[in-house]
């Protein structure tokens, strides 16, 4: 077997043990850790299209988040609208907020841009928060409980949750296999490398840059409705929180940008870690983020791409010493 | 009607100095060694802290703290372009965005674990005094921070303008690479700015600490009005976002006066938005 035909193979064995895995988890916690694992990866996924391959480092990825949120609970809450077409709406909503969400923040560059984009978000929380007749304010609503109603989103027992979450991540990932192997994949990393030369050779840089970011606030929304769907709650800072733009950039920059799994081996390391502390030492605030701000730095300073750049260069090397 | 308005501008000029002192400092790393501290507000958080401490534990006022606070955060500053910044100049914006922000993360749970989320604040004699000049009413507090803000912000204009150190660090932020061929260092430069930025945030956590409350998330407050301000003020200008400091206080002030207690960050973002929209390079361009 050659070395894409094997690592195909152990994709596919990871898949099926995936598809699996509900058969053995029993506890409510164990699925609580695996479906934020999945959402996160998922999220991840969504931001490294725009952060990874055209090298937009958002920080308002919540703002997409929330909109997705917020869509899919008003359409259900005031027209009884399915949280499934729900998901659609609100990933529309999400790619249209992004036109002009884009058309302003794409004006500034690098941490600039970065910057624009904490603004958005806050803004739309902001927003949220403030008109209180139309949609909660910030008491914000609990989601009706139907009891199991799939046609809903709503089921019992936390395996079907999981289920529409490894789905979700799966939709994410083949979404970037496919645009990452396209001509428009292309574009977004010589883009991402140097936006004038990219412009230089013909490539069409606002709109490549408009288009990414659509297909990544579209993703992103989704992962919102799934998320007030599992909890059964919404509010502002639910929705919008800060701590979603972070964890899908610090997910995939922990990963390694740019790469189709990073984003997954990212979160998997980041939310084991979590969990792992949480049992460790309690829920003691501040703990959690101070390791993850501590792994952060590490890679920034050590291993900037990622855990998968370090594995691609330990692979590299391996073959290296295995040809004479 | 004109009364509140008056009243409104004059409670937001205040509080405006406040807002400079952080923005310099953003604009001033920003401007020389083209990076931007996303842990700004980490650092007034570190000098309202400080403050609080020496306030507390000594019986120093919060004005005479500045003595240490600065001196204290200029080190820091040397610390920080020394062993972090210094290892990612010249690479790409990744490394350069994250550094700083992973930097602000650790800092905010490490004062969250050390320190609690409890809300800290200080009393001073003059904390609820206040002037009255024709029926507007000047809280002293606010008028102190305000007037030192403004003469720690010309003392370093004229250090930028005369000294031969600040002419370096004004030929650096225009261009680096001639400045290195005339001879500037630039590793000094960069650390004198650091040092000189994080100083700023320090006396602005001081100077905040009789009227304002310290808690691990202050900063996060500042830092966000301190990017509007060097956005609106053109990126690496100086006067730029003292005056867009000064402009955006008032903004905030009218916003919290007119729309709603909670709509000062509102009227402040959209002014952001606004600005890019109408000229992404800034007012002072």
């Amino acid at each position: 077997m050659n070395f894409s035909a094997r690592i195909n193979a152990v994709l596919a064995v990871l898949l099926a043990a995936l598809i699996a895995l509900p058969l053995a988890v029993t506890s409510n916690f164990a699925y609580d850790i695996l479906i934020r694992i999945l959402l996160f990866a998922f999220i991840g996924t969504s931001w490294n299209l725009l952060g990874g391959y055209a090298k937009q480092f958002s920080l308002g990825h919540a703002a997409f988040f929330g909109l997705g949120a917020y869509t899919s609970s008003l359409l259900q809450i005031n027209y009884g609208v399915s949280p499934w077409l729900g998901m659609l709406a609100g990933g529309v909503v999400a790619m249209l907020a992004s036109l002009p969400i884009g058309w302003l923040c794409f004006r500034l560059r690098g941490p600039y841009f970065t910057i624009a984009t904490i603004a958005t978000a806050q803004v739309l929380m902001l927003v949220f928060l403030k008109f209180r007749d139309f949609a909660w304010g910030a008491e914000g609503t609990t989601m009706p409980n139907l009891g199991s109603a799939p046609l809903m989103m709503q089921f019992e027992g936390k395996a079907p949750y999981y289920y529409v979450a490894l789905g979700l991540l799966l939709l994410s990932l083949v979404v970037t296999f496919y645009i990452s192997r396209s001509r428009t994949g292309y574009y977004l990393l010589a883009l991402g490398e140097d936006q004038d030369a990219a412009e230089a050779v013909g490539i069409d840089v606002p709109g490549e840059k408009r288009n990414i970011f659509m297909v990544s606030a579209f993703l992103t929304a989704m992962g919102g409705t799934f998320y007030v769907q599992y909890i059964y709650f919404i509010d502002p800072n639910t929705a919008f929180n800060f701590d979603v733009s972070i964890k899908a950039a610090l997910v995939s920059i922990v990963g390694g940008v740019g790469t189709l799994f990073g984003p997954l081996i990212g979160t998997v390391l980041l939310e084991t870690t979590a969990a792992l502390l949480q049992s460790w030492l309690g829920n003691q605030a501040g703990v959690q983020v101070t390791v993850y701000a501590l792994i952060l730095m590490a890679i920034i300073l050590w291993r900037p791409t990622g855990i998968m750049g370090f594995a691609k260069e330990f692979l590299l090397r391996k073959k290296l010493r295995a040809t004479p | 009607m004109l009364e509140t308005v008056t009243q409104a501008v004059i409670n937001g000029l205040l509080i405006g100095g406040i807002y400079a002192l952080v923005s310099i400092g953003v604009t001033l790393i920003f401007g020389v060694v083209k990076i931007v501290n996303f842990a700004q507000g980490e650092f007034v958080m570190i000098g309202m802290y400080i403050t609080f401490f020496l306030a507390t534990q000594l019986g120093m006022d919060p004005i005479v703290s500045l003595v240490v606070s600065m001196p204290v955060l200029f080190v820091i500053g040397l610390g920080v372009q020394h062993f972090l910044i210094r290892r990612v100049l010249g690479l790409n914006d990744l490394p350069q965005i994250f550094l700083t922000f992973a930097l602000s993360l650790l800092i905010l749970n490490v004062a969250l674990m050390v320190l609690t989320p409890n809300y800290r604040t200080l009393h001073t004699s003059y904390s609820d005094a206040a002037l009255h000049f024709g029926g507007f009413y000047v809280p002293v507090a606010k008028l102190i921070a305000f007037g030192v803000a403004m003469l720690l912000s010309a003392i370093l204009w004229v250090f930028l303008h005369t000294t031969d150190l600040g002419r370096a660090m004004r030929a650096a932020s225009q261009n680096r690479d001639v400045a290195q061929l005339m001879g500037i260092n630039p590793h000094r430069v960069f650390a004198v700015a650091l040092g000189i930025a994080l100083a700023l945030a320090g006396a602005a956590g001081s100077l905040l600490m009789p009227f304002y409350p310290a808690y691990p998330m202050v900063g996060q407050v500042f830092v966000l009005m301190a990017f509007v301000a060097v956005v609106l003020g053109t990126l690496g200008n100086v006067m730029g976002a003292l005056v867009a400091s000064l402009l955006m206080g008032i903004a905030e002030s009218l916003g919290i006066q007119f729309i709603g207690a909670d709509s000062g960050l509102i009227v402040v973002f959209l002014l952001l938005l606004i600005t890019l929209a109408v000229k992404p390079s800034g007012l002072a361009a």
